[in-house]
């Protein structure tokens, strides 16, 4: 049976000044099921960003390739909708506009049905109250709500999320990865979330891919599916259970984040 | 109001809109005071240095009866005419110069060439091409704004964060659509400050053009004052390029606080 997204054998090295240059990712495989909420976690700089952007076709492999439902990724379309951390949504738009915009391209939906998919989703993000406001008047965690509605409506088949609330703080992070997590369940979405916060990743995720310091390799797979609890809550985080796995990854990736210091210190 | 004192001395201090304001009209004050004060003192004979109220005098003079009113009509119609050819043609060939590389690479060095050259070095080209006429003046214009304009509209929209542009690709967006939805209204309200600029130099070109050769505009009843020593009448012209300056600055200024509410 073909995989819902499957990477294979993928390797992806920049090209400085036209020689070749630096190795980003070594021959990366993974296979994805639909709906499933994959964590990619790795010290900063390793790669991370760099294999989602290729899953989104932003960038292509040097050599490997990317399947998602059946046919290779060549490029970036509406099948991938993308969250960022900064930038993420456009400040000449107020915030239905901005909801409205991931739909502003399909000629298959009528203007009305368009308006009613975005105020739905605007809503489950909890921000139907602000849907009149200009995007640089509400909060930098609002604003990720927007960006996450957004792309939501557009309907992608899967969603990548480089580090979006990586610039919030703890609370804001904490109320936003379980309503995050809430909406996943509930749209049955395949997503794609890079963090290098590793009680963020075991929250949201069903699986956990823990990457080396560059060139990005898999490390190691965790399962957290078979660990925790398809449904998560706030109680859940302050559980023993959830402790302990939070410290098994955190003793993973420390040693993952001195090498990537010394790679830093030593590197070009 | 001590607070507000306060924070005119703060450095990168709060500035308020209705402070700034005062500050501005009081600059002008202490200006004409001292220009006021030098000329009563007669530090300077007044065929050098005429007293601002015979300056205004004068101003009214030319107004009412020597229809100046038609030079300052000729210049601002020259000024606006090359600014809007200039930025019709600029605006579309900088976006254009910053999405295909082709058109980056075939234009750059070209306009860097051209930018360079004075553009008072230019007018005897100008005059020999198109002769004396409205023609003339209006191609020295654009040229000394045009291939400036083009750089700065290809770097506003080089500045567009690739975020944007990207959030454009994964929402099914063709690069037209990208070009008109999302580069243009990211890169619009740095794009207005620039035009307000470009706009300023074009005055700069104008009074060269006028100066060299036309038989009106606000440059020509300058030099012809300058013929007969009436330095009132020189100021008096002077004085009206500031006024408009001032009046087009100010009024561009408002636009952009109204348009890009959003900004703040
Ligand atoms: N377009 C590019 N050209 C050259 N090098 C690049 C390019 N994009 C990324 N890199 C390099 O590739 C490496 C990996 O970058 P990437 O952004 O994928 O890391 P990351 O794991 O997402 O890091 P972070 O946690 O800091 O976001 C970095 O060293 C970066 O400098
Ligand atoms: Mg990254």
């Amino acid at each position: 049976m073909a995989h819902f997204l499957e990477i294979d054998h993928v390797t992806k090295t920049f090209a400085v000044n036209g020689a070749a240059g630096i190795h980003v990712i070594d021959d990366v495989s993974m296979q994805v099921a639909e709906g499933e909420v994959v964590v990619f976690l790795g010290p900063s700089g390793c790669g991370k960003s760099t294999l989602m952007r290729m899953v989104g076709g932003l960038e292509t492999p040097t050599s490997g390739r990317i399947m998602l439902e059946g046919r290779e990724v060549k490029g970036p379309d509406r099948q991938k909708g993308m969250v960022f951390q900064s930038y993420s949504s456009f400040p000449w738009l107020k915030v239905i506009d901005n909801v409205r915009f991931g739909l502003k391209f399909r000629s298959d939906l009528s203007a009305k049905e368009k308006d009613r998919i975005a105020r739905h989703y605007l809503q489950m993000v909890g921000l139907s109250e602000f849907e009149d406001y200009w995007v640089n008047r509400i909060s930098g965690g609002m604003r990720q709500r927007v960006a996450i509605a957004r792309t939501f409506a557009a309907g992608p088949d899967i969603l990548l999320m480089d580090e979006p609330f990586g610039a919030l703080d703890a609370q804001n992070r904490e109320f936003l990865q379980l309503q995050l997590r809430g909406l996943c369940l509930k749209e049955r979405k395949t997503v794609i979330f890079v963090t290098h916060d590793v009680e963020e990743a075991a929250f949201l995720a069903d699986r956990i891919f823990v990457f080396s310091a560059r060139p990005a390799k898999i490390l190691e797979e965790i399962a957290i599916c078979d660990l925790l609890p398809q449904s998560r809550d706030l109680q859940l985080r302050e559980s023993d259970t959830f402790f302990r796995l939070r410290n098994r990854i955190l003793g993973l990736t420390r040693t993952q984040a001195l090498r990537s210091e010394q790679l830093e210190v030593k590197g070009p | 109001m001590e607070g507000g004192w306060r924070s005119l001395i703060t450095f990168r201090g709060a500035e308020r809109r209705g402070t700034m304001m005062m500050l501005g009209i009081l600059s002008f004050i202490i200006v004409l005071v001292l220009w006021w004060g030098a000329a009563a003192l007669k530090l300077l004979p007044p065929q050098y240095l005429p007293s601002p109220g015979a300056v205004v005098v004068r101003f009214y003079d030319l107004l009412v009866k020597y229809g100046f009113i038609g030079d300052i009509g000729i210049s601002i119609f020259r000024v606006w005419t090359a600014f809007l050819i200039s930025a019709a043609m600029a605006i579309p060939f900088g976006i254009m110069m910053s999405s295909f590389p082709i058109v980056n690479g075939m234009s750059q060095s070209l306009i860097d060439f051209i930018r360079y050259l004075p553009v008072p070095a230019l007018v005897p080209l100008t005059i020999i091409w198109l002769g004396i006429g409205e023609a003339s003046k209006i191609a020295l214009l654009w040229l000394g704004t045009f291939f400036q304009l083009v750089l700065l509209v290809a770097d506003d929209a080089r500045r567009v964060p690739r975020e944007y542009i990207e959030i454009g690709l994964t929402t099914g967006a063709k690069p037209r659509h990208i070009l008109g939805s999302i580069v243009l209204p990211a890169m619009l309200p740095s794009m207005v400050d620039n035009l307000r600029i470009t706009l300023g130099w074009c005055w700069t070109y104008l009074i060269i053009a006028e100066i060299v050769a036309a038989d009106s505009g606000i440059g020509y009843v300058i030099m012809s004052a300058r013929r007969y020593v009436k330095t009132d009448e020189v100021m008096a012209g002077i004085l009206a390029i500031g006024i408009i300056g001032l009046a087009t600055d100010q009024a561009i200024r408002w636009l952009h606080r109204r348009w890009f509410i959003y900004l703040t």
